[in-house]
């Protein structure tokens, strides 16, 4: 079991902008890893798994997925890994069916010049109904609720069949029941298809218990890592959460 | 009514259909992909390219294609970058272009140019010819050949371009190329509709399939139906009543829009909600 994500000295800059919003991170997650990235908001989250599938140029460092270099065989790597956007507002106009954003997710996979074929439909259907969302197929997601439409987005990723998935603060919308649900498919997919996973949030609470290992991000940077317990108890991450805690 | 040998009415007429047909199927990424600015002020740059071209006594077309195709070039990179800049620069460009075009205009030597000129402006179908005919068919097969062969492609990237790129997709690619296929289509439809009413033949019929349906199949259907509908009633509008075709054209494709709009299913039952 190699590494599957390597991060070597990687800082990503946004354009236009001087400080950095990741600093010279150095990371490796195995195949089969379930890795949960907490860290205030603003810590660089997002902007991680965007380094890591390529969709933001790191500034310096290599990133290596799959052994390969994200900077030059993007397209290719995206093709293999499956990214659960953070929620965005979607405009209540927006004319695309559920059930075809979800199969959106498997384009890259399934090809130039390809046309989706009944096993495709399947996988769609199956992920929906994984998520309870077949009741949906037909609807435009423009007309969804915030925590619908958040599934909708988490069925896509899944279609796609990746070998990595990268999930953005997935709760966020979502209500107790409906985490569980998503958290128990999220620990099966890792163990029983060992899928490597990379969980963001910035609520301690929202990480599910299979996490292997947990990393706490600050201002871009790594500030701890290890074991959720031994995270949780140590005094870097109690005093971020104290801080944050003032702000509220 | 005017009375039209039958050979020209053939090819206006044909002519009408297929730009109705080409400008409302590149309509439906320029309004979606939010790209109507940068559209409108490619057309200009057509409509000035088209100016030169008759300056300079070649083809308008091909001016109008050089004009565009460039401007796609320098606003495209922009326009992927900081909104607010390319926005100001747009502007500009959009502004700068339609001067060039009646200095151009304005240059050219004697009456004869006159007519030609003109049309340039509003549309004639007496500008029309054979080779415009055939490059309009080559122009709407190519574009819909891209468009079924590269739907899922498309439509993944017209849902949200940050997803598809994230999913594997050279969203890069495809926006070059529908930039292109603008930049085309405004230049072979300028004869007919006019440089200054171009762009609203790619906008009116693609705002009304948005207006009636939530399905986005269903909008890629509508609105080449609803472009060749509002071309081919505008032509005969034109005829009828001895008008520009660009004028009719675009004075019918509105009207439809309007009663989209009062008829819109988007629009009906339910209360508006308060904040929106
Ligand atoms: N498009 C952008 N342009 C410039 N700065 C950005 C952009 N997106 C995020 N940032 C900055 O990068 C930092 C990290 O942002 P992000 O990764 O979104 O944080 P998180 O996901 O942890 O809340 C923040 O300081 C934010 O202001
Ligand atoms: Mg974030």
């Amino acid at each position: 079991m190699g590494a599957v994500i390597e991060l070597d000295n990687v800082s990503t800059i946004y354009e236009g902008e001087r400080i950095p919003s990741l600093h010279n991170i150095t990371l490796s997650i195995d195949e089969g890893e379930f890795v949960a990235v907490i860290g205030p908001n603003g810590a660089g989250k997002t902007t991680l798994l965007e380094t890591i599938n390529g969709l933001l140029p790191a500034t310096s460092g290599t990133v290596r997925v799959f052994g390969k270099n994200v900077k030059t065989h993007g397209l290719e790597i995206r093709k293999k890994i499956g990214y659960v956007i953070q929620n965005f507002e979607i405009d209540s106009l927006t004319p695309f069916l559920s059930k075809d954003v979800v199969m959106m997710g498997r384009t890259g996979r399934i090809g130039l010049l390809r046309f989706p074929n009944q096993r495709d439909w399947e996988r769609v259907f199956s992920n929906m109904q994984l998520l309870g969302i077949e009741g949906f197929k037909d609807r435009a997601v423009g007309k969804l609720s915030g925590g619908e439409f958040q599934k909708v987005l988490i069925a896509r990723a899944l279609t796609q069949e990746p070998d990595v998935l990268l999930l953005d603060e997935p709760f966020a919308n979502l209500d107790v029941s409906s985490r569980k649900r998503v958290s128990d498919l999220l620990t099966t997919l890792n163990i029983e298809r060992s899928l490597t996973m990379v969980f963001v949030s910035h609520d301690i609470n929202a990480i599910p218990e299979a996490c292997t290992r947990t990393i706490v991000l600050d201002q871009g940077r790594i500030v701890c890592q290890g074991e959720l317990e031994t995270v949780l108890s140590s005094s870097i991450v109690q005093q971020l959460w104290q801080r944050g805690k003032k702000h509220d | 009514m005017i009375e039209l040998p039958l050979i020209l009415l053939i090819t206006a007429l044909l002519g009408s259909i297929l730009a109705g047909l080409s400008c409302s199927t590149i309509g439906v990424f320029v309004v979606r992909m939010n790209l109507v600015s940068i559209g409108y002020c490619m057309s200009h740059a057509a409509f000035a390219g088209a100016a030169f071209g008759l300056l300079i006594n070649v083809d308008p077309m091909f001016g109008a294609i050089v004009f565009s195709i460039a401007t796609a070039l320098f606003l495209g990179p922009l326009s992927e970058k900081a909104k607010l800049e390319s926005n100001v620069v747009i502007g500009f460009l959009f502004s700068i272009m339609i001067a060039f075009a009646f200095i151009f205009l304005n240059m050219i030597p004697g009456n004869a140019a006159t007519g030609a000129a003109l049309s340039i402006l509003w549309g004639s179908i007496f500008m029309i010819n054979l080779n415009d005919l055939f490059l309009l068919v080559l122009l709407s097969f190519v574009m819909l050949l891209f468009f079924i062969l590269f739907y899922k492609e498309l439509t993944a990237m017209l849902f949200h371009r940050k997803l598809a790129e994230a999913s594997g997709v050279n969203t890069k690619m495809f926006f070059f190329a529908i930039l292109f296929f603008v930049g085309f289509t405004v230049s072979v439809s300028l004869k007919l509709v006019g440089g200054l009413l171009v762009f609203a033949l790619i906008v009116n019929p693609t705002s009304t399939a948005y207006q009636l349906f939530f399905d986005f199949k269903k909008i890629s259907l509508a609105s080449p139906f609803i472009g060749v509908v509002s071309c081919l009633l505008g032509f005969l509008v034109s005829l009828e009543w001895n008008l520009p075709i660009g004028a009719a054209i675009v004075v019918v494709s509105s009207l439809i829009f309007a009663f989209s709009i009062l008829f819109s299913p988007k629009r009906k039952k339910g209360k508006k909600p308060l904040f929106s």
